[in-house]
Order: C-alpha cells, then structure tokens, then sequence
C-alpha cells in the first residue's frame, strides 16, 4: 500500500498535449477513478503511472520515492487492461505465474500457494487449467485480475477494466471489484470512460477534460456541487440542464432571467455583483411539474416537444425559448407531445456557472468539512 | 443486410471465368509433370528424339547410385542448415526491427531489400565480394580470423559459403512476414510482460514465438521448398557443384544429368523422386507442427 503523490504531470505527443500540468495527491489505500471523454489524457495519465509512457514533465511519487524515471517493474504496481492482455497460449495459471516467475524472488511453492489463494478470492479455482480462448468474457477479466493481485503490487492500475462485458456482467463486475478492494486494500486507480462506474466505485473521483482535473471529489459532492459546468453536463444521466441566463440583482435578491422565465436565487448575495453573461444548471430530477410544487412556489411554462418512457420515469424534452430542457416526471403521466406544461424548479438545488464554465453559486451552500478546508488550504 | 450477389450469371459464365487460370495451370504445371512421369519411365538418347519404355529402370539406377546417394545426402543437410540458419536470423533481425522505434521502416526497407534482387544477380556480384582471391569479404574475413577461404577448392567451405548466401537471400522475405507476425500481437501483451519485468529473451521464445508460430510453420515450408528447388542458380554460378561434388544437390544434378548428359529419361526420374521427397516434408512438417502451434 502506497500514497501516490502526482504534481505538475504533462504529456507531450509530437504537438498535442494529452496531460496538461495534472497534480493530485491520492491517499493509501483510495480507490480513485479517473473519468471523462475519449481523448481526455485518463488513459494517458494512468500510463504514466504505470510507466508504460515516458513523463514530459512533472513529478510523480509513490510513496516516498520519485519515480519518473524507474522502469514499470520497479514501480510495484500491477494494471489490468481492457482487452485482459492475457497470453493465449498460456492456462489461467500460468498466465497469473508467468509475471511472478520473472520477479526471481518467490519459490515455485510461494508462487503456487499466492495463485491458489487469488483464485479463491476470485472464485475462479476451476478457470486455471483452461486457456483464454476457452473462458468467457467475465472469467477472462478475473484471471487478469488475479494476475494483478498475485503480484501483491502496492498500486493497482485497472484500465476500462470492463468496457468489454455486456451491461449485466458489467453491473455484477463493479460489485465484486468493489468487494475486492475491500479485501486486497491497495490502492487503486480506475479509469473508465462510464460515469455510473465512476460514481459507484470510487472514494473519489477525478474528472478530467482536454488533459486537465475539472475537479476531485467524492462522487455525491460532484454530483452535487459540480465545480464546473463541463463536471454537471458529464456526471449523471440524463444530463444536467444548462440554459443561458442574465443575472439581474435588486433590492431584494438576485434572480437569474430567461425569455421564458425570472427565477429568483435564493441567497445569492454574493452574486449581487456579477454582471453579464452566465448559465443557469438544474438537473433534470430537479424540475417537475407545478401541480407537485409547494402552493406558493415559482413557476413557469413549458411545451412538451418529445416524451421518452424510461420505465421508472418519463422523461419530457421541453421548450423554453429556444433552449430545451429535459424533466423528469413520474412514469405514466398523462402528458403528450405538444401540450404546454407549467413547470416549477426545487430551488435548493440550482447551480450558476460564469461564462467561463467554473460554478460561482450553488443554491445549498456546499458544507465543508474538515478534510475539504484543509485540502482548500493546501491550493 | 447487404444482399448477396454472385459474381456469375450461370455455371457456363463461372467455367468461362475460371478458363484462364486453369488453362495456364493445365499447360504449365500439369501437363509437364504427367509428361515428366511418362518420360521417367523411358530411355532417351539424342534429347529426346528416340526412347524407349524401360518401366522403373531409371528409379533402381538412382537407388542405387553411390553418386545420387551422396547428392540426396547434402542437398538433405543443405536444406536442414538454411532453414534453420534463415529462421534463426532472422527470427534476430525481426525481433530488432520490431523493437525499435525510430526509424524502423529504414531498417525494414534495409532488411528486406536482399530479396529484391534476383537470385542469378545476387549469385554474381557476391562471387566476387566473395572470391577466395579478389573478394572485399573474403579479404576483411581472413584478416580477422587468420584462415584463408579456398572455397574454389575446399568441398566443406563451398558447401558453407553456399549455405550462407541462400540464408542472406531468403532473408528478406522471412523478415516480412515475422514482423506483421510480431506486429500482430496485442500491444498490452508486450506492456503487460513490461510491468512483470519479463526479459526481452524471455519474452521472445515464452510469449512472441508461440504466437508467432502459425506464421513460422508456413516458413518453416517456404524455407524448405526454397532450399530444394530455387537454390539452382546460386550453385550454377558459384560453384557448378563443385568442388568434387560438395555443393552437388539434386536440383542441380537433375539439371546436369538433362542438359549436360543428355539423359532425359533418368533426370525425369530425378524430378519425380525430389518433387516426392519435398511433398513428404511437407506434409511431416504441417503434421508435427499442428500439435505446437496456437491459432489464437
């Protein structure tokens, strides 16, 4: 188990650069994701780590130890890879021995005992004679698996480890990595391109875009308090709803307007003197219909331009404007294409964003709490 | 879904579109050899102009020929050491090639580019890189090892020199296809071989020649086909089997004993015994090696 101590991390290909200047500090025993769009720098991020791609710049440490420059066995991290990368020739066995052998210090008999005891914890005792070609997708990824922990590595790199099972093995998958996690307690780093995977594995989750952090932070609080506009619009599903607005404050408060609408913003004095340009972000969950919302509650309306049963829900694609905004309503109400609704907004949870997409209100205020002051303090 | 057309209206229209190859296969490769088999069963004298049926004469001359004995013998070791040597360099050269990352197709075109030349071009110029007395080789050789070449004369340094120069020219082509063979192995195999620490040998006959070994078995054949039949102009300019029959293989001896001696009818029989000796390795080597390959 090891702290991993990332700071100033870049990446240069030719004349793009896939890691921009990326620091982060991970705790032993954390389980992070890295999350965001193809071609964001997480795979690459988690490749430097790994030593498999050279460091243009930057400092990274595991533990106590700088290792920039130490070659990927030296690093005592084990990776899993989305397509397995096991040897097609070799058993499930000797697929998890073949990287213990090379690391000269284990006995055949420790060597034997460590691969019996990772196959337990994965329950695949019986998959060690068979060959890949004769195991299925799932079963591949926990041979690897088992490949990654019999190394006993003090970092655990998975990339996309799952991308290539079906939604169901998927779901089971996530579970049993979590559960592993529990067991082995190293501390691992996890991309994924799949923002429900990220939510639901990690301790916290980094989000990047365009080869920089957008934020790290638990998945609640990145769910709830978005940092920026790209961390709403990317986390949750569907996503956030972000509509242009003019931020107008009076005597009384400051309220965010819109063609369609003027919505006052609870406790936004500190808005009071931004002017100009800015979004307005509420998550689909958070608007309904008006006959749901308190008597005395804003309102506005709304046409229905498309209906979409999701089962647990209806989801409405509305007109406001010329912006759409997607709702949430309950499953099997009696709404069409066409109808005009009155709609009403749950203002404890609306977020501002300046034109710059960094968040400048959340309508709860955030709590800190004494980790986050003092993380605060350390930037 | 794409609706499946056939590229043909009738059969007749399919026989028509296969006329072509069959006719260039019927009258090049099949008639030829009927003819060769037929003509393997006679005598001839005078190239061919008056022969007689002598049934399987030719065939018990040959076994028991102490010449062709002899011939069998070292066209067998000479097939043995170029397959080998070829695999083995370059299964070396391939590895280099594919683990170097600047310019790798500079040294790709170097590598391959022996094969570009044609074997009789080749067999000249490097007859006199390789001359015992005026060759550049020869000369750098002798310095550095204080042995003189005699290869004009030396039986066992002709067989050698010989054996080296087929190796150099097939090159080339088993470096072509090793590489797409290496460059066809997932990368995460390599990255994750990377992490574990695994050593570049080790790497190279536990992981990349396993995968690799669909594609050396079929070298494993061209090599040999190579070595039997298309090694004809090397020992025609070289050495014309010489010295005292040391570079004296079968496919320059059915040669010899057609065009030089005349006797049709025996170098027939020649062609027919090689044509069975190379089949038969063929079919040893791809049943052997059904057992050892991976198809992944």
């Amino acid at each position: 188990m090891s702290d991993i101590h990332i700071d100033g991390l870049t990446k240069q290909f030719d004349d793009v650069t896939a890691v921009d200047d990326i620091s982060l500090d991970i705790d032993s025993g954390e389980f992070l994701v890295f999350v965001g769009p193809s071609g964001c720098g997480k795979s690459t991020t988690l490749r430097m780590i790994a030593g498999l791609e050279s460091i243009t710049s930057g400092e990274l440490r595991i533990g106590e130890r700088r290792v920039n420059e130490l070659a990927p066995k030296e690093r005592s991290i084990a990776m899993v890879f989305q397509n397995y990368a096991l040897y097609p020739h070799m058993t499930g066995a000797e697929n998890m021995k073949f990287g213990m052998k090379s690391v000269s210090d284990y006995t055949d008999d420790e060597i034997d005992e460590r691969v019996r005891e990772a196959a337990e914890i994965l329950d695949i005792p019986e998959l060690l004679e068979r060959k890949p070609k004769e195991l299925s997708g799932g079963e591949r990824q926990r041979v690897a698996i088992g490949r990654a922990i019999v190394r006993e590595p003090d970092v655990f790199l998975l990339d996309e480890p799952l991308s290539n099972l079906d939604a169901k093995l998927r779901v089971q998958m996530r579970a049993e990595l979590l559960q592993l996690h529990r067991e082995i307690d190293a501390t691992t780093l996890y991309v994924t391109h799949d923002q429900t995977e990220a939510m639901t594995l990690g301790d916290r989750v980094a989000v990047l875009n365009d080869g920089q952090i957008e934020q790290v932070d638990p998945p609640q609080v990145l769910y709830d308090y978005p940092a920026t506009r790209f961390v709403a619009e990317f986390i949750g599903s569907p996503a956030m709803n972000v509509v242009p607005i003019e931020l107008h404050g009076d005597g009384d408060g400051v309220s965010a307007r819109h063609e369609a609408f003027d919505l006052p913003l609870p406790d936004a004095g500190d808005l009071a003197g931004h002017s100009g340009g800015a979004s307005l972000g509420v998550r689909p969950e958070d608007v309904s219909l008006a006959r749901n919302v308190d008597g005395e509650r804003w309102t506005f309306e709304a046409e229905v331009s498309v209906t979409e049963p999701l089962g647990e829900s209806l989801l409405l694609h509305c007109l406001i404007g010329d912006d759409e905004i997607h709702v949430k309503a309950e499953a099997r109400s009696e709404i069409n294409a066409g109808d005009v609704i009155e709609l009403g907004v749950d203002e404890e949870r609306l977020h501002v964003f300046d034109e710059s997409g960094d968040a400048i209100y959340h309508s709860s205020p955030r709590e800190r709490t004494a980790e986050d002051v003092e993380t605060r303090a350390e930037h | 879904m794409p609706e499946f057309t056939k590229p043909y209206e009738s059969r007749w229209q399919a026989f028509l579109l296969l006329l072509p190859t069959f006719a260039v296969l019927i009258a090049f490769l099949y008639y030829p050899g009927v003819e060769t088999f037929r003509l393997s069963l006679q005598q001839t004298i005078l190239l061919g102009t008056r022969k007689t049926f002598v049934g399987l004469d030719n065939y018990v001359s040959l076994f028991t020929s102490s010449a062709y004995h002899w011939s069998f013998a070292i066209s067998v070791a000479f097939a043995a050491v170029v397959v080998i040597g070829t695999l083995a360099a370059s299964l070396f050269v391939a590895y280099l090639l594919f683990q170097v990352d600047v310019g790798s197709s500079t040294y790709l075109i170097a590598a391959i580019w022996p094969y570009a030349l044609p074997t009789a071009v080749a067999a000249s110029v490097l007859l006199f890189l390789l001359h015992p007395s005026l060759g550049i080789i020869t000369f750098v050789l002798e310095s550095l090892t204080g042995t003189s070449l005699e290869w004009f004369t030396n039986g066992p340094q002709a067989f050698a020199i010989v054996a080296l120069v087929a190796i150099w020219k097939q090159l080339g082509y088993n470096i072509i296809f090793m590489v797409a063979a290496l460059n066809n192995i997932p990368e995460t195999l390599t990255e994750s071989a990377k992490l574990d620490g695994v050593g570049h040998l080790k790497m190279l006959y536990r992981v990349y020649v396993p995968l690799m070994s669909p594609t050396l078995v079929f070298l494993v054949v061209m090599n040999t086909i190579y070595a039997f039949f298309q090694t004809f102009p090397l020992v025609d300019l070289m050495t014309s089997g010489g010295p005292n029959e040391a570079t004296n293989l079968l496919i320059f001896k059915l040669y010899r004993d057609a065009f030089e001696f005349s006797n049709l009818g025996l170098a027939s029989a020649e062609s027919v015994v090689l044509f069975a000796i190379v089949a038969i390795l063929m079919y040893v080597q791809l049943r052997l090696s059904e057992s050892y390959t991976t198809y992944a």
